[in-house]
C-alpha cells in the first residue's frame, strides 16, 4: 500500500507531502528523485515505476506536476498509477487546470482531498460526485463570501447520501426543474501513414459523454445503431455488464452532471480524412522540403485547427520554411509547427523550404515523422450512431442531446 | 533613480496577481509564519483556529516540523466545527506518532465522537484514533472498530475495514485472532463498498488465512462486480490465491501444458490421449512456447528465487505437480463462476482491475477462453503513459509464452513517435516476438521506417529485433541478411567520422544481427560473409571491424570461395594493422591464427609469413593486452608445424600434440552452440515485481495448489471454525515471520514506546505500577551501593533513554550475549569500586521470548521442526558474517539422523562438480565468497529433543533472503533464512569534528531528541580512567543495538548518543 504521496512543481520543489501510513517517507527521497531526473533526463522521468534504495516509487507527470508515490512493500503498480491519475484529474477538475501556483494557493483542499481520497494507503473516495458533496470546490462565490465574511467552510456537515447506497457514484436526492441529457460522442482518430505512404493503421478511440441533469434516480438505456463496430468497449462502473453482454445495450443510473460513460475503439479505418504528404529530398548538404496538405474523404463537415508538426533532425544547422496558407513557426527546440486552420477552397496549402545541413554530412538520412492535428466538429469517423436514448421512469419534460466531435489523436505521417 | 516607483511598480504588479489570488489559502502558503500562531490557536472563534491550523499545515506542506504545536491543536480536537475537526486531524495524524503523549489527550474526544449522530464524524473519528497508532490504546481502538464494523452507515464499516490494517500494522499479537474476526464480519457484509474494504484489510492483515474466504467465496464472487474499483483490484487476486489454494490449477489453462508434457515425458504414462494433444501443441499449431511455459507457470507457484536455484540442481521432483493437483475448469464450479464474474471487468475502466482480471484468466481460463483478454489488454495501452508502460511489460511475458495470442494483432505495437524510449524498446521486443511469417513482411517494412528514425538508439534497437526476427523464423532470415547488409553500405553509417557514436551503434548492432544469423546456418549464408569481408574497406567502426574479421576466422573453411579469398584478405589485415583500434587488432592476430590452424597445402606457407609477420608486429605494439596476444599466439603454429608432417591432414586424431589441442580448443569450438538457458524472473502478472524484476518485499507467490483443506470450509462459524483459524494463525504466523522479519522487529520498538507511554509520570514507581498492566518491567537497574542515589539517575533515564529508544530486546541481548564486553566491564568495575552499578534483568525469557522465525516446519521437514533467531552476538571470524542461533526440534516419533545446513551456493557447486550439464547454469551464479561458516553437524536427534547451533552467515543483500539447504536422513530441504536490516549496522567510530560535519549534511530529517544525566556515572567513570576503553566498548554495544533497532524499519535514521566520558558517536547508514 501506498505509503506517501509528494506533489513536485516542475523545478523539483516538494510543494506538499501526505504521509499515508504510520511508516513515514522522509523528503529526501525527493532529493533522490530529482537528482536523478536531472542526471538521466527524460528517460527517467518516463518511467512510471522507479526502484530505489529504499522504496519504490511511481510516479505520475501532468501539466509539470509530478505526482510521486511511495511504497516499501508489494502492491500493484497499476493501482498506484490509476491512483494518481485520479488524483490528478480531481485536482484539475477542482482547481481548474494543474500549476504550481494553483496547487500552492489552495493547499488545504489538496489536502482535504487527499485525505478523502486515500486512506492508511488504500483509496477511500474517488468518485468526483461524491467529492465534490464532501469538500466543496473553490469558486468565485465562496472565494467572495470568505473576503467579505472571513468565514466560509468548504467542509461538508454531512456525509452524502451516496456513500451508502448501491449507486455510490449518485446522490439520492437530486433534483432539477428541467430535465436534461446531453450524449457526446467524442473521437480521437489514430493514424499511421508510412514512408510509402500506405496507410498501415488507422483507427477510433472513442469516449460516450455524457452530461446528465436527471432529477431523483434515472435508469438510462442507451443503444447504438451498429454496435458491431466496435472493436472493444470499457465502461463507467455504473453500466450494467449484462445487458451488453446480452444484446449490446448500455443500461446505466448515471452520476449526477459530466461524466465518461464508455469508451470504445474501432480499428481498420480505411481512410482519413485528409492527407499530409510529406516530401524530402537531400543534395549537396542542402534539404528541400515540401509537404501537402488536402482534404482526402470529404466528411460533409468543415475540418478546423488543422495543424501539421515535425521535429527537425539534430543534424539541421538551419531551416527556411514558408507556407502558402497559415503560419510556420519554428520553436527553440527544433520543432517546426505549421497551423494551417481550415483548409481554403481555391488552393491546396503547401509548406516549403530548405533545410541547410551540417557542414560534414551531405544528404538527410534520419526523417522526422510529421504528427497532424485536426478537428471535425459534428461528425463521428467511426461511423458509431446512437439509436436511442431513453429513460425508464420519464419525467414530466426530458431534453435529449446528441453531439459529436472527432479530433486527430496519434496521427502520424512518416517521411 | 526613483526607487519609489520600482517599488510602486512591484507592488502592482504583486496586486494584480493577488487579485486572482484573493479568497484562497495564497498568503496561509506563502508567508505561513508572518502572524504569531500560538494564540490563534487558543482564540475562541473558529475562523482564527482555522487560520492558525491552516498556516501550520502550510508549514507541515513545506516540510517544516511544527510539532512543538501539537498540545495546543490537539486541545482543538473537541471542537464542533468540521473544518476545524478535519484540520486537526491532518494534523495529529501528521505528528501522533512524534507526541504520544499529548496525544493520548485526545483519545476521549475521539471516544465521544465514535458515538456521534453524524456518520462523518464517527467515520473521521475512528480514521484518526487508528491512525494515530499509539499501543496504549490499541485496545481501545480494537473495540472502536468491533463498534464500527456494525454500524448502520456504510461509509462508517467501510472506515472500520481501513482501520485494521492501522490495528495490525502495530504488531500486538493478543490481537491478531480479534481482528481477524473483524475482517470475517466485514468479508460477509451485504454492502459491495465495505466488502472493498475488507478485502484490502484481509490482504493487509491475514493473507495466508483462506479458509476465510473459502467459506464465502460464492458470495464474494457474485459480488465482485459491484465492489469498488480499489476493492476488485485485491479481491481479485485474493479470490485466485483460494481458488488454486483449494482446487489446484486448471487442467485446460496454458500453465497446465507443460507441467503435462513434462510428467508424460517422465513418467511415460500418457493414458490420456489429451496428453499427447497437449504435449504437442508447439508443433501443432504454435500456439506456446512450452519450455518457457513451463518456467512461468513454476515461477508463479513458486517464486522465481526458489525455482530458479533448484532447477540449477536438478532436483525438480521436490515439487511435482500430479494430476490431483490439478481440476477441470470446465467441471469445476469455483473456477468457473470466477471466471465468469471477472470476465465483465475486462471492460472496466480502471486499468489496474482489467489488468488483474486479465491475469485470472491467464492463469486459469482454458486455453482457448484466454484470448479474450487480448483486446482489453491492448485497449488499456491507450489509457495513459504510465500505465501503457506497465501494461506493456505484462503482455511482454505472456506474448513471449504464447505468441499466437498477440500475433494478430501486432499493429498495436507498432511505435509511436510520442513513445518513450522505454516503451519502443518493449514493444520492439513484443514484436520480434510474436511475428510470424504472414505478418512478418508488414513488420519488416515498419522496421525500415524505424531504422530512419532520428533516435538512433532505438534505430539500432530496431536492428536487433530484425536479427531476433529473422532467428524466430529462420525462411525470413535471407530477407533479413539482405536487408540488414544494405544497410551497412549506407554511406552515413560506414564513415567514421561525422556522425557520431550513434551511428556506429546502429552498424556495429546491424553486423551483430548478421553475424548472429550466418551462426544459425553458416553454410547457407556464404555469399553474405564474403560481402561482409568485402566490405571491410568502407567500414571504418572498430567494433565493427572486429566483429567481421573474426567472421574471417571462424568461417575460413566454409565453402569454396573463401578459402580462395583468404591470402587476400590476411595481406590487406596485415596491411592495415598498424592502424588498426586495440580490438580489431586482437580479432586481426586470433583470425590468422585460426586460419593457420585450418589451413592445408599451398598457402600454408604465406599464411606462416603474414602470421609471423603479424605477430612481430604486434609484440613491438604499444598495448600490453596485444604484445601478450602475440607472445602467446606465437607458441601455437610452431607447435602446428612441428606435428604437421604428421598429422596435417587427419584432423581429430588423438595423438595431436598438446598444442595444436588447446589452439582447437580455444580457437574451434567457438562455433558451438551455446543453449542459452532462460534466466528470466517471472513473477506474477500484475504486480511490482514484476516490473522492477526483482521480489518485492512482501510479494509471495500463488499458494500451493491444493494446499487449502476442503473440510475447513464446510464447517459452519461456530466452534470448529474458530479451531481452524486459531490453527491456520498458528502456522501462519510463522510463515508471516519468515516473511516479513523487519515488521516483527517492529514490534519490539513499540513495546518499548508503550512502557514509555506508561511511565510518562518519569517516577519509578509510577514506571512499574503502570506497565504492570502490560508486563513486569523487564529491566532494573539499581546500585548495590548507594542504592537510593544512584537508583532515582538511572531509573529516570531508563525510561527516559534507554528505554525510548532502545527495544527491550535489544537492550537484553546485549546484556545477555555479550558477555566479552560489557560484563567483563561490570564485573571489573565491581573490583574496583564495589559500591557500583548493576544492572538486573528480571526473568526475562519469561516475559519476552526473543523473536524466533521458522526456517523449516514439521509438516515439510519431516517432522524436523528448525527455528532461528538474530542474536547480536559478534562473530568471531570475520565481522561480516552475522550470528543466528538455530534451534533443531524433532516432532516426529523416529530419531533424525545427520541434521546439517549447507549454503546452497556451495552445494550446487558440488553438484555441478558431477554434473557437466548444470556447469552453464550454475556458473553464472557461481559466488567465491564463503557466505555460511560449516556448522557442527547433528548426528541424530531423539524425538522430541532440541539440539542448539549458532550459524554464523553473510548475506549477500540486506533485504535478499539466503538459500540454504537442509540436510536430514540424507534428504535435502531447500530453506531460506531472512535477514534483518538490524543486523547490518555496524560500529563506525569517528572524531566528533567528522561527525558534526556528516551530521550538518543531513537537514530535514525528524529529530527526537532525549537526553538525560548519568550524574554518578559520571563521577565514576572519572575516576576510573583506566576502565574507561572497557566502557567505552560498553557505550558504544549501547550506541550499536540502539542504531540497530531504529534501523530496523528500514528508515533511515541518525541516532547520536553524547556521552560524557568521550563522545562515543555512532553514525548509521543503510
Amino acid at each position: 500500500m501506498l505509503q506517501c504521496i509528494f506533489l513536485l512543481s516542475d523545478s523539483g520543489e516538494v510543494m506538499l507531502e501526505k504521509q499515508l501510513t504510520g511508516h513515514r517517507v522522509d523528503r529526501s527521497i525527493c532529493d533522490w528523485f530529482w537528482d536523478h531526473a536531472i542526471s538521466q533526463g527524460d528517460s527517467f522521468k518516463s518511467q512510471p515505476v522507479i526502484a530505489s534504495p529504499t522504496h519504490y516509487l511511481f510516479q505520475v507527470v501532468r501539466e509539470g506536476i509530478t505526482f510521486l508515490a511511495c511504497t516499501q512493500v508489494e502492491m500493484p503498480p497499476l493501482m498506484a498509477i490509476e491512483f494518481l491519475c485520479r488524483v490528478a484529474d480531481v485536482l484539475s477538475d477542482y482547481l481548474g487546470g494543474l500549476n504550481e501556483d494553483v496547487i500552492k494557493d489552495n493547499f488545504v483542499i489538496v489536502y482535504e482531498l487527499l485525505d478523502e481520497m486515500i486512506d492508511n494507503g488504500f483509496p477511500l473516495t474517488t468518485e468526483p460526485n461524491i467529492l465534490r458533496e464532501m469538500i466543496a470546490p473553490p469558486n468565485i462565490v465562496s472565494k467572495v463570501l470568505s473576503v467579505v465574511t472571513g468565514t466560509s467552510s468548504n467542509v461538508s456537515d454531512t456525509l452524502p447520501g451516496a456513500t451508502g447506497s448501491c449507486v455510490p457514484w449518485r446522490a439520492a436526492d437530486t433534483k432539477y426543474a428541467n430535465n436534461e441529457v446531453y450524449v457526446d460522442l467524442v473521437e480521437q482518430m489514430d493514424a499511421v501513414i508510412n514512408r510509402d505512404g500506405v496507410l498501415v493503421k488507422c483507427e477510433i478511440y472513442g469516449e460516450v459523454q455524457v452530461n446528465s441533469h436527471l432529477s431523483g434516480l434515472p435508469d438510462l438505456t442507451l443503444s447504438f445503431a451498429n454496435p458491431s463496430l466496435l472493436d472493444d468497449v470499457r465502461f463507467h462502473p455504473c453500466v450494467r455488464f449484462r445487458p451488453w453482454e446480452s444484446n449490446q445495450i448500455l443500461s446505466f443510473v448515471p452520476p449526477d452532471g459530466e461524466f465518461k460513460l464508455m469508451s470504445y475503439r474501432v480499428k481498420k479505418l480505411k481512410s482519413t480524412p485528409i492527407y499530409v504528404k510529406p516530401q524530402l529530398t537531400s543534395d549537396a548538404g542542402t534539404c528541400r522540403v515540401n509537404v501537402l496538405v488536402g482534404i482526402r474523404n470529404d466528411p460533409g463537415k468543415t475540418i478546423d485547427s488543422i495543424t501539421v508538426q515535425f521535429q527537425l533532425p539534430p543534424c539541421i544547422l538551419s531551416a527556411d520554411l514558408t507556407s502558402n496558407h497559415g503560419t510556420v513557426n519554428i520553436l527553440s527546440n527544433k520543432i517546426c509547427s505549421w497551423s494551417i486552420g481550415r483548409i481554403p477552397k481555391d488552393k491546396a496549402p503547401s509548406l516549403s523550404g530548405t533545410l541547410v545541413l551540417e557542414t560534414e554530412s551531405e544528404r538527410l538520412h534520419v526523417f522526422p515523422t510529421f504528427r497532424v492535428g485536426f478537428r471535425i466538429m459534428g461528425v463521428a469517423l467511426s461511423g458509431l450512431q446512437i439509436d436511442k436514448l431513453d429513460l425508464r421512469t420519464v419525467p414530466n419534460r426530458l431534453y435529449k442531446g446528441f453531439r459529436a466531435l472527432t479530433r486527430a489523436g496519434e496521427f502520424e505521417v512518416r517521411s | 533613480m526613483f526607487p519609489q516607483f520600482g517599488a510602486t511598480a512591484e507592488t502592482l504588479s504583486k496586486a494584480s496577481t493577488m487579485v486572482f489570488r484573493i479568497g484562497t489559502d495564497a498568503h496561509l502558503y506563502d508567508d505561513p509564519d508572518d502572524v504569531s500562531i500560538a494564540p490563534l490557536l487558543d482564540s475562541k472563534f473558529d475562523s482564527e483556529k482555522c487560520e492558525a491550523l491552516k498556516r501550520l499545515l502550510a508549514l507541515i506542506a513545506q516540510g517544516f516540523d511544527v510539532s512543538n504545536f501539537f498540545p495546543q491543536v490537539v486541545k482543538n480536537v473537541a471542537t464542533q466545527s468540521l473544518e476545524v475537526k478535519k484540520l486537526v486531524y491532518l494534523y495529529v495524524l501528521h505528528y501522533a506518532e512524534k507526541r504520544p503523549n499529548e496525544a493520548l489527550l485526545s483519545i476521549n474526544c475521539f471516544q465521544k465522537d465514535l458515538g456521534d449522530p453524524n456518520p462523518l464524524v464517527r467515520a473521521w473519528a475512528l480514521r484518526t484514533m487508528a491512525g494515530i497508532r499509539l499501543h496504549v490504546i490499541a485496545p481501545l481502538v480494537l473495540v472502536a472498530v468491533g463498534k464500527c464494523a456494525r454500524d448502520p452507515s456504510v461509509y462508517v464499516r467501510k472506515c472500520a475495514a481501513n482501520a485494521l490494517p492501522k490495528l495490525h500494522d502495530l504488531r500486538q499479537e493478543e490481537h491478531t485472532s480479534a481482528i481477524e474476526e473483524i475482517v470475517g464480519i466485514l468479508l460477509n457484509d451485504h454492502s459491495p463498498g465495505v466488502v472493498g474494504a475488507a478485502a484490502a484489510a484481509f490482504a493487509s492483515v491475514c493473507p495466508y488465512n483462506l479458509s476465510l474466504i473459502g467459506r464465502n467465496y460464492r458470495k464474494l464472487c457474485e459480488i465482485l462486480p459491484d465492489v469498488e474499483e480499489w476493492g476488485q483490484i485485491v479481491l481479485i487476486g485474493i479470490l485466485l490465491r483460494c481458488v488454486i489454494a483449494r482446487h489446484g490449477l486448471v487442467k485446460e489453462s496454458i500453465m497446465f501444458s507443460l507441467h503435462h508434457s513434462e510428467s508424460s515425458q517422465s513418467e511415460k504414462d500418457g493414458s490420456d490421449v489429451e496428453f499427447g494433444l497437449l504435449k504437442g501443441s508447439r508443433d501443432v499449431n504454435g500456439t506456446c512456447d512450452s519450455e518457457f511455459v513451463n518456467m512461468v507457470s513454476r515461477c508463479y507457484i513458486e517464486g522465481p528465487d526458489e525455482y530458479l536455484s533448484r532447477s540449477s540442481y536438478a532436483s525438480k521432483e521436490s515439487f511435482n505437480l500430479n494430476g490431483t493437483q490439478f481440476t477441470s475448469g470446465k467441471s469445476n464450479d469455483d473456477v468457473k463462476i470466477l471466471l465468469h464474474c471477472t470476465s465483465p471487468l475486462l471492460w472496466c475502466n480502471n486499468s489496474a482491475v482489467v489488468l488483474a482480471a486479465a491475469g485470472v484468466h491467464w492463469v486459469m481460463a482454458p486455453k482457448e477462453d484466454v484470448k479474450r483478454i487480448v483486446k482489453p489488454l491492448l485497449f488499456i495501452l491507450r489509457s495513459s503513459n504510465a500505465s501503457k508502460y506497465v501494461v506493456l511489460c505484462n503482455i511482454q511475458v505472456f506474448a513471449k509464452a504464447m505468441p499466437s495470442l498477440f500475433a494478430p494483432y501486432y499493429e498495436d505495437f507498432f511505435i509511436c513517435s510520442s513513445d518513450s524510449y522505454q516503451i519502443k524498446a518493449l514493444k520492439l521486443e513484443i514484436l520480434s516476438s510474436i511475428a510470424t511469417e504472414s505478418s512478418i513482411s508488414s513488420i519488416f517494412k515498419e522496421f525500415q521506417d524505424y531504422i530512419r528514425d532520428p533516435d538512433r538508439r532505438f534505430a539500432a534497437d530496431t536492428v536487433a529485433a530484425i536479427g531476433l526476427c529473422a532467428q524466430r523464423l529462420p525462411k525470413m532470415a535471407h530477407t533479413c541478411v539482405d536487408g540488414l547488409l544494405a544497410l551497412t553500405r549506407q554511406e552515413f553509417l560506414t564513415k567514421d567520422l561525422g556522425s557520431g557514436d550513434q551511428e556506429a551503434g546502429v552498424l556495429i548492432q546491424a553486423i551483430m544481427s548478421i553475424k548472429s544469423i550466418i551462426k544459425q546456418d553458416p553454410p547457407g549464408h556464404e555469399k553474405v560473409i564474403i560481402q561482409l569481408i568485402r566490405s571491410l574497406d568502407s567500414i571504418k567502426v572498430p567494433a565493427a571491424r572486429a566483429m567481421i574479421i573474426w567472421m574471417v576466422g571462424e568461417y575460413s573453411s566454409l565453402g569454396e570461395i573463401i578459402p580462395r579469398m583468404l591470402a587476400t584478405v590476411l595481406k590487406y589485415l596485415a596491411w592495415c594493422f598498424i592502424s588498426e583500434a586495440l580490438e580489431t587488432k586482437l580479432q586481426i592476430l586470433n583470425a590468422a591464427s585460426k586460419v593457420l590452424l585450418c589451413a592445408t597445402g599451398e598457402d600454408l606457407w604465406m599464411f606462416k609469413k603474414i602470421f609471423s609477420y603479424l605477430v612481430e608486429l604486434a609484440e613491438c605494439d604499444l598495448n600490453y593486452d596485444i604484445r601478450d596476444r602475440a607472445r602467446f599466439l606465437k607458441k601455437f603454429p610452431s607447435g602446428n608445424s612441428s606435428s604437421q608432417g604428421l598429422e596435417e591432414g587427419t584432423n581429430g586424431v588423438p595423438e595431436k600434440d598438446f598444442v595444436h589441442v588447446v589452439a582447437e580448443s580455444i580457437f574451434g569450438r567457438q562455433t558451438r552452440e551455446v543453449k542459452e538457458s532462460i534466466n528470466y524472473r517471472f513473477y506474477l502478472p500484475g504486480s511490482l515485481s514484476q516490473i522492477v524484476l526483482h521480489a518485492a518485499p512482501g510479494y509471495e507467490p500463488l499458494p500451493k495448489p491444493c494446499s487449502l483443506v476442503l473440510d475447513d470450509l464446510n464447517v459452519p462459524e461456530g466452534t470448529r471454525a474458530i479451531e481452524n483459524r486459531a490453527n491456520y494463525s498458528g502456522t501462519d504466523d510463522d510463515d508471516h515471520g519468515t516473511s516479513s522479519d523487519c515488521s516483527d522487529d517492529e514490534s519490539a520498538d513499540y513495546n518499548s514506546q508503550r512502557s514509555i507511554t506508561g511511565s510518562s509520570g518519569s517516577d519509578d514507581s509510577e514506571y512499574t505500577s503502570e506497565s504492570n498492566d502490560t508486563a513486569d518491567p523487564l529491566i532494573k537497574i539499581s546500585d548495590i551501593g548507594n542504592a537510593s542515589e544512584y537508583q532515582n539517575g538511572v531509573s529516570q533515564c531508563s525510561p527516559d533513554n534507554l528505554g525510548d529508544l532502545m527495544s527491550n530486546r535489544s537492550l537484553e541481548f546485549w546484556l545477555e550475549e555479550q558477555p566479552g564486553s560489557s560484563n567483563s566491564a561490570i564485573s571489573e568495575k565491581n573490583e574496583v569500586r564495589k559500591p557500583s552499578a548493576r544492572i538486573s534483568i528480571g526473568d526475562v525469557g519469561r516475559q519476552v521470548k526473543p523473536k524466533s522465525y521458522s526456517l523449516l516446519d514439521s509438516a515439510h521437514g519431516n517432522g524436523l521442526k528448525v527455528d532461528y533467531s538474530f542474536s547480536s552476538e559478534i562473530s568471531s571470524i570475520s565481522p561480516l558474517l552475522v550470528c543466528i542461533e538455530v534451534f533443531f526440534k524433532n516432532c516426529s516419533s523416529e530419531t533424525l539422523l545427520e541434521i546439517t545446513l549447507v549454503d546452497e551456493e556451495a552445494n550446487r557447486a558440488l553438484d555441478t562438480a558431477d554434473q557437466a550439464v548444470a556447469v552453464n547454469e550454475s556458473s553464472s551464479s557461481y559466488d567465491n565468497v564463503p557466505t555460511l561458516v560449516p556448522i557442527e553437524e547433528i548426528a541424530s536427534l531423539e524425538p522430541g529433543q532440541t539440539a542448539r547451533r549458532i550459524l554464523q552467515v553473510r548475506f549477500h543483500h540486506h533485504l535478499l533472503p539466503l538459500k540454504l539447504t537442509l540436510f536430514c536422513n540424507f534428504k535435502k530441504h531447500p530453506v531460506k533464512l531472512r535477514p534483518d536490516i538490524g543486523y547490518f549496522v555496524k560500529p563506525l567510530p569517528i572524531d566528533v569534528e567528522t561527525f558534526m560535519d556528516k551530521e550538518s549534511h543531513l537537514p530535514g530529517m525528524f529529530e527526537y531528541t532525549r537526553s538525560c544525566t548519568f550524574t554518578d556515572h559520571i563521577e565514576e567513570l572519572k575516576k576510573e580512567s583506566g576502565d574507561s576503553l572497557l566502557i567505552k566498548d560498553k557505550f558504544l554495544a549501547i550506541c550499536e543495538s540502539l542504531a540497530l533497532k531504529m534501523l530496523s524499519n528500514a528508515n533511515l535514521c541518525l541516532v547520536s548518543v553524547d556521552m560524557p566520558v568521550a563522545a562515543n558517536l555512532d553514525d548509521a547508514s543503510a
